[in-house]
């Protein structure tokens, strides 16, 4: 792997933003993501190759540390926030289709319930892995999800929810989807599931954490 | 032994004749159980199940207090609009829940301090004296434990910049965040004097402060140490230095955060939720000779209304952490409509059969 990309996955995982951003402090003064990526591709690195070797390395890494409780959400946000100052400059090769996404994922906070903290954090690990994000935001119906769905051929869902009084309505958004689009592979995650309630209601995965949701579209499109 | 003698003791882990109860509800939990007759209509919760406690929340801390909410978006469910702190919240209108952070105005320093920090005085506006007056006198009439409720500094910080900015600016501007602790905090002490040296003070404080989440706090236990912890300290010590016991709500895991909780003063943890991870039994093990515990019962296993269930629920938790005299029985969260009546009313009656001495 090329120096540079190693360098901006370290910059990504450490939430290096750009040589203007103070955080983190050892860096202080140094090249950040933003400006990593940029000379990236004018040194003539492959979008993809920048995505996969560089963002999706530092993203991994950072959530990884994540799931063992290394870090925290601070460090998550940095994170996220250096892999968006460099997807900026990735963004048009995808537009163009010059470069491709491993996959897309279509998430959201299912009806009845307005949290998203939760359902950000996964958005910005699953986006840093690699995939195109289609976050349709809180307190979504499950016919708008259906309606991602259809106009997403091939994603995979990711149902997310705070309160016990508005789980339920995962199980209407996961029948409706395999019903209308079978084989949609649909993961829940939030405070009060568990994997025996996501069994229950159809879903094909639960994950307690961002980077459980990254694993799974992993393996399903394996 | 009454309500307030009950309470007293086991937030100083005294012996008492039994553990303690208390409850919170979705409102839409009361509205049912009202509309299927089990509580007359404007009957009060505390009073049906003979609750040792009530609080009364008289604080309102939004910057600027004459803004007029201004409404940007309303449909059939939710209402967006922009509050006396600039945030742009959509909440919905048919059952509680916490709203969606739309935007902030402030995301840095710069717009704490132009659009926040100027307008958080102490000002008498601030307290609903009547409120905090009839409430204190209610519970009073009834020998219930009666608690001065708000929110803390983390609870305070996140309506004016959201839970993404606070977090971030936590890594980035970690001065910034700890003037908006500081700030929050004496704004806090400085109205709970005014209150308190006017109308009489309370049996006890209650600080609303969610620092966690599934599986994890908000924040690393150094970062709490340095940047929120001072908060608690000043908070939690007046009070302390008052005589008053505090209780301090946290929804989500922060088992990580407890020792700091401790350090700070706080006499009692709540609410312990079981489906964020934490453990109620384990909590008692190493922190019950210096800490009272109410809540750590598993909510799902009350809505899944299988009296076995929420008998063996009651049965592997009661015995064990009412052995220091510091418990009160509570569910881990709230209490949602999924949950009968006749659910909720065995869980007590139950629980306090189980909890007598």
């Amino acid at each position: 792997m090329a120096e540079i990309l190693e360098q901006l996955a370290m910059c990504i995982e450490r939430g290096k933003v750009n040589a203007s951003s103070p955080y983190p402090p050892d860096l202080k003064g140094q090249e950040g993501a933003d400006e990593l990526c940029k000379k990236a591709l004018d040194d003539g690195l492959a979008p993809n190759d920048i995505l996969a070797n560089g963002l999706v390395v530092g993203m991994n890494a950072i959530g990884r540390k994540f799931s063992k409780n290394e870090v925290f959400v601070p460090d998550v946000l940095m994170a996220a926030k250096a892999m968006t100052a460099a997807m900026e400059h990735l963004r048009p090769f995808f537009d163009s289709g010059e470069a491709t996404f491993k996959g897309t994922f279509v998430v959201g906070t299912v009806q009845g319930d307005l949290h998203d903290i939760g359902k950000n954090l996964v958005a910005m690990v699953v986006e840093g892995g690699g995939y195109k994000v289609v976050d349709l935001g809180v307190d979504v119906s499950p016919e708008k999800f259906l309606d991602a769905v259809k106009g997403n051929p091939g994603a995979t869902v990711g149902l997310s929810a705070l309160l016990t009084t508005t789980m339920v309505n995962m199980e209407k958004t996961v029948s409706l989807v395999k019903e209308a689009v079978p084989g949609t592979k649909v993961i829940v995650g939030g405070a009060p599931l568990t994997q025996e309630f996501a069994d229950k209601i159809g879903a094909d995965a639960y994950s307690p954490d961002p980077q459980g949701a990254l694993d799974f579209l992993a393996a399903a499109s394996a | 032994m009454n309500s307030i003698e009950r309470i007293h003791n086991i937030l100083h882990r005294q012996p008492v004749d039994r553990i303690g109860l208390f409850e919170h509800f979705w409102g839409d939990t009361h509205r049912k159980w009202t509309e299927e007759g089990h509580l007359r209509p404007g009957e009060s919760i505390e009073d049906h199940f003979g609750f040792d406690i009530q609080n009364c929340w008289c604080f309102n801390l939004v910057a600027k207090l004459d803004f007029e909410p201004e409404v940007i978006e309303e449909t059939d469910e939710t209402i967006l609009q922009r509050d006396g702190n600039g945030a742009v919240l959509r909440r919905h209108k048919l059952h509680d829940a916490t709203p969606e952070h739309v935007d902030f105005l402030v995301k840095d320093r710069a717009g704490w301090e132009e659009h926040i920090k100027p307008f958080l005085t102490p000002e008498r506006a601030r307290i609903n004296f009547d409120a905090y007056r009839q409430a204190r006198r209610f519970a009073a009439d009834r020998e219930r434990f009666f608690c001065w409720g708000g929110v803390n500094v983390f609870e305070l910080m996140h309506p004016v910049c959201g839970h993404e900015y606070m977090l971030m600016g936590m890594a980035v501007d970690p001065d910034w965040v700890k003037d908006m602790v500081n700030t929050f905090a004496e704004v806090t002490v400085a109205l709970m004097e005014t209150l308190f040296a006017e109308e009489g003070y309370p049996d006890g404080i209650w600080f609303y402060e969610d620092m966690g989440f599934k599986g994890r706090p908000f924040m690393s236990a150094d970062m709490y140490r340095e940047i929120v912890f001072p908060g608690h300290q000043r908070t939690v010590g007046f009070a302390k230095s008052a005589g008053l016991p505090v209780i301090m709500h946290s929804c989500g895991y922060v088992e990580p955060l407890v020792p700091g909780m401790i350090d700070a003063g706080i006499d009692c943890l709540q609410v312990i939720e079981v489906k964020a991870g934490m453990d109620l039994i384990q909590l008692y093990r190493d922190y019950g000779d210096r800490l009272s515990f109410m809540g750590g019962m598993d909510v799902r296993i009350l809505y899944s209304n299988d009296r076995g269930a929420i008998e063996e629920e009651l049965q592997r938790k009661i015995p064990v952490v009412k052995g220091n005299y510091g418990y009160v029985l509570h569910s881990d969260h709230s209490i949602p409509d999924q949950v009968e009546y006749e659910s909720y009313k065995y869980f007590v009656d139950r629980g306090l059969e189980l909890g007598r001495y």
